[in-house]
């Protein structure tokens, strides 16, 4: 039981990660990107060749290179994502909002970037699934409550935490995350008192690549690359977003940890794995449901 | 004098000429002889003898020449027998036209023309027999030339160039075009008629397709008795009549879209319908000439696609939302046939027949969509799109995975059964009796029944009160809300019918497949079919079915020709792609309706929103806009 809930919050590390970058973009544009899935995998396609250049399959590091590569891997996955983001609001994005179209070109644009990265990447890389080597070695690090938490479990955690802080720190105690409050609190004013519309939304998905292809590496590291991989995180992602209040930073924050642990409980009594996605799905609905603002509430720069 | 000639092809007496021409040699040429090996055979395979060629020719000539020199008479033309009853002729005309100036006549005149132009059709079908080819051969200087080509439809182009000539004349001024219509109302009709009638007895004269359908008049001209007596081949006739003047009646009334969005419509009604008719004719003789491969690529891809686009359409094309995940109802509609089929582990309580699974898997899938619709469209559009993501993920997921319901990955249980009717003493299958294999031809025509009545109902629909309701909401959902419009409802009405499209789709193709895996029901489907809608044109019919079938055929043909270096899953990639580029450049597709292309231009300037998530818009698309935005944002800037 408990590691079940261990399971389910080192998930949901990652599922805030995400999560985040759908609220940054949605926070400033009031769009869901639907691309972020494949930032993602970008990201963790920038870890893997990263580390399959510099790291041994057979002879994985330890100690203090372990960190070493861990901690650079991170940065160029993060790096990777960011530049995807960038990419992708330059040419899925900024088309349309020059020519201010309606929101629902802005969704089928994403999932044609969504569409093309993928295949692209399949195309290029194979769609077969590929472990990354392993630049430590995994196994059991200590036990709380009777929960194993493995040696990943604490990478996740200390990765998650450490980007989560850098956000909060990014968006509330900088000029630029001022800029970015700014605008998505009102565009218009914040273009008049000299924010640079164009070059803060671009910063916004590079902040939201970085934590999506950081988010991404760190999936990878335990179950290895493939084009579609980011798919299906992805989706919880923008759940737990929605279960946090969308365009709410905290909010997604914690709602990826509390869509990861009320995905992967149930799984002690149902038995079954594959019931992770229906839950999520279920809880997506109730949400809706019962309450679509989130738990949190929606508010990007309305009251941060 | 050219001029003089043109006028001449469009005289009425012309066209009425054509259409007997064109209906009779298309009837005689599409009730070919069946073919050797079982495959259907018409048209162009078969070759028609001179005899019948020559009484043909002779027919058409003495028509022709009665009916223009009647045409002479009434304009005082110096034509003899103009001269020599010069009287009775000015009578006749002065009776003619006054009769066509009186609306009850003109309806009576053109009824009558119409009944007399099928009647002649069935007449030379029925002369020139089941067995009449149309392969036109001749000797000359030792050599053996044989003519392909088809009078059928040779005469029917000929028939579309004089509608189309008289068109050209209208708009050069040289004919009145109040007149014109008049007359132009009876020459579709005629033509409508005409073809409407040679359609039926060419779907029904297959013999290959109707091996067994004994009540058909058809089957019997198959057989080779004569269709003349048999009463059905009346039924038809009447039918097709029927179905001629309801057409007409609507394509007497252009100007059904009043309004600000009114503007010169590229098409007249007429040319509408003749294109309508047309694309009807190819539609049900195209697939008779192809392959088998393509046979089974035109129905089991071609066609379900369109059906599938043609339901997607009425969710993102008129309502504005985006379901990505429109495979999953195709799923519910598929399995619900297996389950109540008894080809699931889990049992059902009564086996039923095909046909009678429709409507319970009709209403499966609606009920899926309106679970999955009422708490998700409540919020906001763009959510609707991850919701129905999921929901088609989770289907695929559970289809995988419930091995105790579905049997997982490895499929339904056997073969599901084919559609089938066993009624009041007929016994038709839609499988051959003794391999069971699908009769390809006939899943083919029952489903272009299926896909004209969805075309029939979606037009209707949204030309009708529920459509302007629906683009209401779309343009400007608060101020829809505000004159009493019901957006939810309206909303979760859209998804449900596209949801029970898709239903009717999966069983449809269960029947046809006999197998369902859960592999054919993944997210690439949804968004293939939405790539369908996308490039065809939002919200236009036409649109819809030219991008599912240019699309589809892209898919198949690469598959079986592929350039170098191209694999079957990068379709999706260049699709990604193209979505990117067309949101671009032509957000309305390739043949958009009009009304949505507006809404899309005006959204650019600020005006409207032309989709239900532009209630929740962008601020800084307000921003950028024009002064417009402005004022827009006051309205709608919150919901």
């Amino acid at each position: 039981m408990t590691s079940f809930i261990a399971i389910g919050l080192f998930t949901g590390f990652i599922y805030s990660l995400v999560a985040l970058g759908y609220t940054l973009v949605y926070g400033i544009l009031r769009l869901i990107n639907f691309a972020h899935s494949e930032i993602f995998m970008c990201g963790a396609f920038g870890g893997y060749f990263y580390l399959r250049v510099f790291v041994n399959y057979q002879t994985p590091p330890s100690g203090a290179a372990s960190v070493f590569w861990i901690g650079t891997g991170i940065l160029v996955s993060g790096a990777i994502g960011g530049i995807m983001a960038i990419v992708l609001e330059r040419f899925a994005y900024r088309p349309l909002r020059r020519r201010n179209a309606p929101p629902l070109t802005y969704l089928i644009s994403a999932i044609g970037a969504s569409y093309f990265l993928i295949y692209f990447v399949g195309k290029e890389f194979g769609y077969y699934q590929v472990a990354l080597p392993q630049p430590y070695t995994n196994g059991p690090a200590f036990t709380v409550f009777g929960a194993e938490i493995t040696t990943y479990n604490v990478i996740v955690m200390i990765a998650a935490v450490a980007l989560l802080v850098f956000l909060d720190v990014t968006i509330n105690h900088t000029k630029l995350g001022r800029g970015i409050r700014a605008v998505a609190q009102d565009t218009q004013m914040a273009s008049l008192m000299g924010v640079n519309i164009d070059r803060t939304i671009a910063t916004t998905f590079f902040l939201g690549g970085v934590l999506g292809g950081a988010a991404g590496f760190l999936f990878a590291l335990s179950t290895g690359v493939s084009s579609t991989m980011g798919f299906v995180p992805a989706l919880y992602a923008f759940t737990a977003a929605v279960l946090g209040g969308i365009g709410n930073i905290r909010g997604a924050m914690l709602g990826g940890l509390v869509l990861g642990i009320v995905q992967t409980v149930p799984i002690f009594w149902l038995q079954q794995i594959w019931y992770t996605e229906p839950i999520a799905f279920a809880v997506l609905i109730m949400l809706l449901i019962f309450r679509p603002t989130g738990l949190l509430g929606e508010r990007l720069g309305r009251t941060a | 004098m050219v001029v003089r000639i043109w006028e001449f092809f469009a005289t009425p007496s012309m066209r009425l000429l054509a259409c007997f021409l064109g209906g009779s040699v298309l009837l005689a040429v599409m009730t070919g002889s069946p073919g050797s090996s079982g495959a259907p055979t018409a048209g162009f395979k078969a070759s028609l003898d001179s005899p019948r060629v020559i009484g043909f020719l002779v027919f058409g000539v003495v028509a022709w020449w009665l009916l223009t020199t009647l045409r002479r008479a009434r304009s005082g033309g110096r034509s003899r027998l103009a001269v020599t009853g010069r009287a009775t002729g000015r009578a006749l005309a002065d009776i003619w036209r006054r009769a066509l100036e009186h609306p009850v006549a003109r309806r009576i005149i053109g009824l009558v023309t119409l009944l007399v132009a099928a009647f002649v059709a069935v007449l030379v079908a029925d002369f020139t027999g089941p067995y009449a080819s149309n392969k036109l051969s001749f000797g000359y200087l030792g050599h053996q030339f044989s003519f392909n080509f088809t009078y059928g439809y040779l005469m029917f182009a000929v028939l579309l160039w004089a509608l189309a000539s008289r068109r050209v004349l209208e708009q050069l001024g040289l004919r009145s075009s109040a007149r014109a219509q008049m007359s132009t109302g009876r020459g579709a009709a005629l033509v409508i008629g005409c073809v409407l009638a040679a359609l039926v007895f060419s779907l029904a004269a297959n013999p290959w397709l109707a091996p067994d359908l004994h009540w058909s008049a058809i089957a019997l001209t198959a057989r080779g008795t004569s269709i003349f007596w048999q009463w059905p081949t009346y039924l038809w006739v009447v039918a097709s009549l029927a179905i001629a003047r309801r057409l007409l009646r609507t394509g007497d009334h252009p100007s059904r879209s009043t309004g600000p969005m009114r503007r010169a419509a590229f098409l007249t009604p007429q040319m509408t319908l003749a294109l309508t008719v047309v694309a009807l004719f190819v539609a049900v003789e195209w697939p008779k000439f192809l392959a088998s491969y393509w046979q089974g690529d035109v129905t089991q891809q071609i066609g379900t696609y369109c059906l599938l686009a043609l339901g997607l359409n009425v969710v993102v094309g008129f309502a504005g939302l985006l379901d990505l995940g429109y495979v999953a109802f195709y799923a519910v509609g598929a399995y619900t046939a297996a389950y109540f089929t008894g080809h699931l582990p889990v049992h059902p309580p009564f086996v039923l027949n095909m046909f009678a699974i429709i409507p319970i898997a009709i209403a499966a899938a609606m009920l899926a969509g309106v679970l999955l619709g009422i708490p998700t469209l409540r919020v906001r559009g763009d959510y609707l799109a991850i919701v129905t993501l999921g929901f088609g993920e989770i289907i695929e997921v559970y289809l995988n995975n419930a091995t105790s319901y579905t049997n997982g990955a490895q499929g339904t249980i056997g073969y599901l059964p084919p559609f089938s009717i066993h009624f009041l003493g007929i016994n038709y299958s839609w499988q051959f009796p003794n391999h069971g294999q699908s009769k390809i031809l006939a899943y083919y025509y029952l489903l272009l029944a299926f896909l004209a009545l969805a075309i029939f109902v979606f037009s209707s629909l949204n030309h009708s009160r529920v459509g302007r309701r629906w683009s209401a909401i779309r343009e400007d959902e608060v101020a829809a809300a505000s004159i009493g419009v019901n957006p939810l409802k309206y909303k979760v009405m859209a998804f449900a019918i596209g949801a029970s499209t898709a239903g009717f789709a999966g069983i449809f193709t269960a029947a046809n497949i006999g197998v369902l895996y859960p592999q054919s029901f993944v997210l690439q489907i949804s968004i293939l079919i939405l790539a369908l809608v996308i490039f065809g044109g939002m919200g236009s019919i036409v649109g819809v079915m030219v991008g599912a079938a240019l699309f589809e055929f892209l898919l198949q043909y690469l598959q079986l020709h592929p350039f170098p270096g191209y694999l079957q899953q990068d379709y999706y990639m260049y699709l990604g792609a193209l979505f990117i580029i067309l949101m671009i450049y032509r957000p309305q597709g390739l043949i958009g309706s009009r009304r949505r292309g507006q809404e899309f231009r005006l959204a650019e300037q600020g005006v409207g929103f032309a989709d239900p998530a532009g209630a929740e818009k962008s601020v800084v698309n307000q921003f950028e806009g024009s002064s417009f935005a402005m004022e827009g944002q006051g309205t709608s800037g919150e919901l």
